[in-house]
């Protein structure tokens, strides 16, 4: 408001020095003008005062010589010689005084030159004038040429000249001669003298270029604005001799006309000069005077409005720069912050600002923003319009107004949360919106964050709080029995049937408990990422046959159908985990026969998935069964740890949830896929791929070598015998088909009399109508030659084995076919064609060596627990085994460095023990100097059974790992590995 | 058959060349005098009158050979061509005499007795440029000059001009007291620049010959320039008035009777022919000075075109034809002929003819400044309409002064070249 005020006073200021200095101008101007107009007249006067006297100086001198010339005529004329003598002299004087003629003029108005030539000149006037006795008299004339004089004439006695009579004699000047006389330089030369006579007649000009002037007072009447009055001013003026001086205008120009009376027969001289001329040098001086004024007037304005401008543009060139270094102040801002700052136009809403870093938060350029703010819309994700106008129009001036809205980056598609708050602003009455968009990702991010934290925290409570009340269930289950079953052991220690009840009860509950143990650590510790892939090459046959054979008791309990089919050609030899292998195998079917009801089918088929190549395949593995099936929520989250399907059937069977867990965590570990598809009450199907190394295969041709070029199959399934044909070709044997019992026949005893036995026959056991055992018989009965006959069979053929081997069969093979095992079962065949043992039997013999291993045996038992030590003693016992103890690794290295060597035939090394532990003692007993220092087996017996405690026990010296509780079997395996190793 | 076809073809031929314009007196009589002239020029009454005089005086007939004006110059070309000249040939002499090859077609008529009677005007104008006088005079005419409002002129106490700078003086004068001092119909101004142009080729004839041998252009020629430059600058003075480039020749009676003009570049007959009748001022208010225009310091006037009755040398009947000449140059016969009629006179003697008294007035002066028209009849290809065209387009300032003159040197010499003329 001061300012306001300022600046209205100094305009206010500025206006009245404006009028003062105009009205002193004026003023200023006025008087000069007055005075210069005074002077000028003053000058004009006083220059045609003396133009005029000049002029009469003339007129006098001329009169007064002709009237000198007048009596010197009169005294000659009466000479002899007059005419001559006169002639002589005018023309003397003519040269003298310049005249152009001298007249002699008669009364009859005739004249003669002093040349004696007449009338060449109209001297009328002059005669008109020399009549009316005015005396001496100055008039105008015309030459016969038409030149126009002026004529002085004075009346003289009659006298005669050259025989002419004459009464008066004159001279003339020509017009352009006596004008000269009346010329000045002043005015620029732009005066106009006249000699008038008073009735206005012209006689003499000055005017340039000619006189075209009759009657000047009649042309002054008619060109003038003089007024009548004033023009009858003039006449009197003229009339009486007087002077005068007015102004007037002659068309578009002011003249200045000033008259005086020359003083002889009524002429008047008239000056025209214009204005402009006269006052053309005091108006050059009123010119440059005021010129002066007015150029330090405007100096002196222009210095000030200079300063004015000059501190207004340095204030509005600061303004600017202040402005200009806020905006880059506010645009750096703007660029490290993740907020959106926009100013729009109250009444069209079009963008006044936009900070630049709405590029990079959502992907508009600023420059695109800028020219419509609607763009912004292509990036809003929870809301159609960016700035609802309605919205807008409701925020009250100086008031705000929020919404939450969200946007996604148009080139990242990253999503961002704003909080935009309008401002309605108003600076001098120019209202404004201001948009603030308040970047709220982080916090939208941190509490999704928390949520998830939360809801994850919750589930894991949920799942610890599930588990920790499974393995209660589930640990309080066998403990019950095993707890249970000890105390009616004790009760009933004296009946051997309870006993070997309760004992197998209470085993097979430690079992179950043991393998609960086990998964929970396996699922720790392949959460933990502590599980390592042990890659070896294996034996799929072999793994396969594993399988069938820890299967088909389970299966046979139940009396499901279990059928394993190998589809294709899979390598016999991959190199990949055998034992983790297994493990998903077997969790896989175990679940299939453990949730197919009595009697279900359950099938298990291998195949290979194209495309493999040379060094990799890619095996598939399908469990499928009709079993209770999985409901679509429990597919969700089947291989969560802890999860089992609740429903009255899955209740009833055992299980820790860890099944799957463990299944998948493997499969993903492997780089394999595992696959569930289920329809409850239907049954399901599990998949697992799985990628393995195929070894070099280094077969040999051991069948041409061993004369095997032609085979029999006969399997009911056409599939089967396909598989098998194409497998053998490979090897160069030719396979006949034939899909049941007969038909084998018919083909061996055909092939037999046209002398083309099959080298070997391979029969599935079940055909329709005859059976493989059956068809066997009737081929030993029809055809004498010894072809080996092998029976195939996805069946537990031990209890049909005896009456098998009567009909002829020579040995039994596993479904599925493969090459390997083919070649391994039929190898002993043609070796010692007199033998007749199969696998089962070897196995059995090996079993016996182990026994034997056994006996007589001292074991070293490293052990702090009293009972571990005590069980281990008395299986020992049980196997023919003595034992000593030692309660930790000193007393243990104590007692063998104390040994004779021989004493000890191997120690059982516990490792977590107080005094020395397992590692130090055997690292003690093998850097001892007792002879079997190096060479002692030394088996580390404990409950750490990780990959790691393996190789811990390994590196610290001793030759193997046996995990608790104690495996009898393994353990026996073991001590007869080591021992015949020692041995050898 | 054939010949009925073929009379009837030959009298068609004869009817339509007989029919096309030339009209030859019935009682054509071969022993006769022939006479060829223009219709409208032969049925002028003091021609008639002099044929009738000669018929009754000489008791000889004459034979007339009158052709219409349009076709004038083309038949007479045929003639001329074709050996069929007659006696006597009537022709002004311009430019367009040159067809008729003067030296081998006329007699030279210097030392015939009637030749000191002429007016010097009437001489010059029948003389060609060697001198040799062409053929008698016999036409009214009349004199062009600067005609002024003498009326005005003495109520406004201004006199006439004697020399250039005083008519620039008086045109001021005029135009500040608010009148327009010239009134120049800029809408058919035709025959007012020639005018300007006599002086600069009558007073040196090797300009007018250099000009028609296309060895000079009006571009070359110091007056030319000064004349269109001092057009130019009276009309940026307002000397013509303000409405001169719409003003036409239908206009200039009452510009001139209402006095809204002080000054005319006119002739004299015009005033009594066309200046309206009820004007302010009448043909007595006026009078005669000299046209200035910048091209001739004292001024100019330019005399009339004359018809002039030329002989053929080659005739039988040249002294006869001469004889005629001589009957009609006798001052009793041509008084009688040109009695009552309005014109300059052509003979010193010529008493009964009317004569203007602006002309007469101006007598002197007349006598010191005329000059025979000589732009409009002897340049080559001058059209008066073309220049009075680019003068036009000068007033408009479509054009510059330099170009102006151009154009009116471009369309005299596309004219000349229309012609066929030597050197062009």
């Amino acid at each position: 408001m001061k300012k306001l005020i300022g600046r209205i006073l100094i305009a206010l200021s500025a206006c009245i020095i404006c009028i003062a200095a105009i009205v002193i101008g004026m003023f200023y101007f006025n008087f000069i003008s007055s005075k210069i107009y005074d002077d000028s007249t003053g000058h004009l006067r006083e220059i045609y005062a003396q133009v005029n006297r000049s002029f009469g100086a003339f007129v006098e001198r001329n009169w007064g010589l002709i009237d000198g010339w007048g009596r010197y005529i009169v005294v000659t004329e009466h000479k002899d010689t007059s005419d001559g003598e006169i002639s002589d002299l005018i023309k003397e004087e003519k040269k003298y005084w310049g005249f152009s003629d001298f007249y002699f003029l008669s009364s009859d108005k005739e004249c003669m030159t002093i040349e004696g030539e007449k009338n060449n000149t109209d001297l009328s006037e002059v005669w008109d004038c020399l009549s009316a006795g005015e005396g001496p008299v100055m008039a105008g004339a015309s030459m016969s040429d038409g030149k126009d004089v002026t004529v002085f004439a004075v009346p003289v006695e009659h006298g005669k000249y050259k025989d002419f009579g004459y009464d008066a004699i004159g001279v003339s000047y020509t017009n352009e001669d006596m004008v000269k006389s009346l010329k000045v330089s002043a005015f620029s030369g732009e005066a106009m003298c006249f000699v008038i006579h008073n009735d206005g007649k012209v006689l003499l000009s000055t005017q340039k270029g000619g006189n075209v002037f009759d009657n000047y007072l009649t042309y002054l009447k008619a060109a003038s604005d003089i007024s009548d009055d004033e023009f009858e001013q003039i006449r009197k003026d003229w009339d009486n001799g007087k002077s005068g001086l007015l102004q007037c205008y002659i068309g578009d120009v002011d003249y200045c006309i000033l008259y005086l009376p020359v003083g002889y027969q009524g002429y008047m001289m008239l000056s025209a000069v214009p204005q402009s001329a006269i006052s053309a040098g005091l108006i050059s001086v009123q010119h440059t005077t005021t010129g002066v004024l007015v150029a330090i007037f405007l100096l002196l304005s222009a210095a000030a409005i200079t300063v004015v401008v000059i501190r207004s543009y340095k204030q509005s060139r600061k303004n600017k720069m202040e402005l200009q270094y806020r905006e880059l102040m506010f645009d750096v801002l703007s660029n490290s912050v993740d907020d959106i700052f926009i100013m729009l136009d109250h009444k069209t809403v079009s963008v006044d600002y936009i900070s630049p870093n709405i590029e990079r938060l959502i992907g508009i350029p600023a420059k695109e923003a800028r020219k419509n703010i609607r763009v912004m819309e292509k990036c809003a994700v929870n809301f159609d319009v960016v700035i609802p106008k309605e919205e807008l129009d409701e925020i009250p001036l100086n008031g705000n107004k929020c919404w939450e809205c969200e946007y996604m980056h148009q080139n990242t598609g990253e999503r961002r949360w704003y909080r935009m708050t309008v401002y309605h602003m108003s600076i001098q009455n120019i209202e404004k919106y201001i948009i603030v968009l308040s970047d709220r990702t982080l916090d939208k991010q941190m509490n999704k964050q928390l949520e998830d934290a939360l809801t994850a925290a919750r589930s894991a409570n949920e799942a610890k709080s599930n588990f920790l009340s499974n393995m209660s269930h589930d640990i309080r289950t066998p403990m019950n029995a095993i707890v249970g079953f000890s105390v009616l052991l004790e009760k009933d220690a004296d009946k051997a049937d309870k006993v070997r009840e309760y004992t197998r009860k209470i085993t097979a509950s430690s079992h179950y408990l043991l393998s609960l143990i086990n998964d929970i650590l396996d699922m720790n510790k392949i959460e933990s990422g502590k599980t390592s892939l042990n890659i070896d090459t294996f034996s799929l046959p072999e793994l396969l046959e594993e399988l069938n054979i820890i299967l088909l008791p389970q299966v046979k309990a139940k009396h499901q159908e279990f059928r394993m089919h190998v589809v294709g050609s899979p390598p016999e030899q991959i190199t990949g985990d055998k034992l983790r292998l297994n493990q998903i195998l077997i969790n896989l079917l175990s679940n299939a026969v453990k949730y197919t009801p009595n009697g279900g089918n359950i099938s298990f088929d291998v195949s290979t998935v194209t495309p493999s190549s040379n060094q990799y395949v890619k095996l598939k593995f399908v469990v499928k069964d009709n079993g209770i099936g999985i409901s679509d929520e429990f597919k969700e989250h089947i291989f969560a740890p802890f999860s089992r399907e609740v429903s009255s059937v899955t209740n009833k069977i055992q299980g820790t949830g860890l099944g799957m867990a463990i299944t998948k965590n493997l499969v993903d570990l492997m780089g394999g896929i595992i696959e569930v598809e289920s329809e409850p009450g239907k049954g399901s199907t599990f998949t697992v791929e799985l990628t393995f190394v195929c070894p070099e295969n280094d077969e040999s041709d051991s069948w041409l070598e061993n004369n095997i070029s032609r085979m029999l199959v006969a399997d009911d399934e056409e599939q089967v015998c396909l598989n098998i044909r194409e497998l053998m070709s490979d090897f160069g044997v030719d396979v006949d088909m034939a899909l049941n019992g007969a038909e084998a026949v018919e083909k061996t005893v055909a092939a037999h009399e046209n002398g083309k036995d099959f080298d070997v026959i391979l029969l599935d056991l079940k055909m329709p109508g005859t059976d493989g055992v059956e068809t066997a018989k009737m081929i030993r009965q029809k055809v004498s030659s010894k072809v080996p006959i092998l029976v195939l069979t996805s069946n537990d053929w031990t209890e049909i084995e005896d009456c098998a081997r009567q009909a002829g069969i020579d040995a039994f093979m596993a479904k599925p076919f493969f090459v390997s095992s083919f070649r391994h079962t039929i190898k002993p065949l043609f070796y010692d064609a007199s033998a007749n043992n199969t696998v089962g039997e070897k196995e059995d013999n090996s079993a016996d060596n182990v026994k034997d291993v056994m006996k007589g045996r001292l074991f070293l038992i490293v052990e702090d627990n009293e009972i571990n030590s005590e069980i281990l003693s008395e299986m020992l016992k049980i196997e023919g085994a003595s034992s000593e103890l030692a309660v930790n690794g000193q007393e243990a290295v104590d007692m063998f460095l104390r040994s004779e060597p021989g004493h000890y035939d191997m120690i059982f090394m516990d490792v977590q023990m107080p005094v020395m532990n397992g590692y130090d003692a055997t690292r003690k007993i093998r850097a001892s100097e007792h002879p079997e220092a190096k060479t002692i087996p030394i088996a580390a017996m404990t409950a750490n059974t990780f990959d790691e405690d393996v190789r811990d026990a390994l590196e610290s010296g001793m030759n193997a790992h046996l995990g608790k509780p104690i495996d009898m079997t393994a353990v026996k395996e073991l001590v007869g590995k080591l021992l015949g190793e020692k041995e050898k | 058959m054939k010949k009925l076809l073929s009379l009837f073809i030959v009298f068609a031929v004869v009817f339509s060349f007989s029919a096309c314009g030339v009209g030859e007196d019935d009682e054509y009589d071969e022993n006769s005098l022939t006479i060829m002239g223009k219709k409208s020029d032969l049925a002028k009454s003091y021609m008639t009158e002099i044929f009738e005089r000669y018929k009754k005086t000489a008791g000889k007939n004459i034979n007339i050979i009158s052709i219409e004006d349009s076709e004038y110059e083309v038949e007479a070309e045929r003639r001329f061509s074709e050996g069929n000249i007659p006696d006597i040939f009537m022709h002004f002499n311009n430019a367009d005499l040159n067809r008729f090859d003067t030296e081998d077609n006329f007699c030279y008529l210097n030392d015939e007795k009637w030749v000191d009677d002429l007016t010097d005007s009437a001489k010059a104008y029948c003389t060609d440029s060697d001198g040799n006088l062409l053929g008698l005079p016999y036409w009214e005419s009349s004199v062009s000059g600067c005609y002024y409002n003498k009326k005005i002129f003495s109520e406004l106490g201004l006199k006439p001009a004697t020399n250039q700078a005083e008519f620039d003086v008086l045109c001021d004068a005029l135009k500040s007291i608010g009148y327009t001092p010239i009134c120049w119909p800029a809408d058919g101004c035709s025959w007012m620049v020639q005018f300007g142009l006599d002086p600069v080729f009558a007073d040196d004839p090797s300009i007018l010959e250099k000009i028609n041998r296309n060895e000079i252009k009006y571009a070359d020629i110091p007056q030319v320039n000064d004349m269109v430059r001092w057009i130019a600058d009276a009309a940026d003075k307002g000397w013509f008035g303000n409405k001169y480039l719409e003003t036409g020749m239908e206009d200039i009676s009452t510009v001139m009777s209402s006095g809204e003009a002080a000054m005319i570049f006119i002739w004299d007959t015009w005033f009594y022919t066309d200046l309206q009748k009820d004007g302010k001022y009448s043909v007595d208010d006026f009078a005669l000075m000299p046209v200035f225009m910048n091209t001739a310091e004292n001024g100019t006037y330019e005399g009339g075109n004359l018809n002039m009755m030329m002989v053929n040398k080659n005739s039988d009947k040249k002294q006869e034809a001469l004889e005629f000449l001589e009957f009609c140059a006798s001052s009793d016969n041509y008084n009688a002929a040109f009695d009552g009629i309005s014109t300059v006179s052509c003979f010193k003697g010529q008493t009964t003819n009317i004569q203007s008294h602006m002309v007469t007035e101006a007598s002197m002066s007349l006598a010191e400044y005329e000059r025979v028209s000589t732009a409009a009849t002897r340049v080559v290809g001058y059209s008066a309409e073309e220049v009075c065209s680019s003068l036009n387009k000068l007033f408009k300032k479509e054009i510059s002064v330099s170009k102006c003159i151009e154009l009116m040197d471009e369309y005299r010499i596309k004219e000349a070249r229309a012609q066929g003329i030597e050197n062009f």
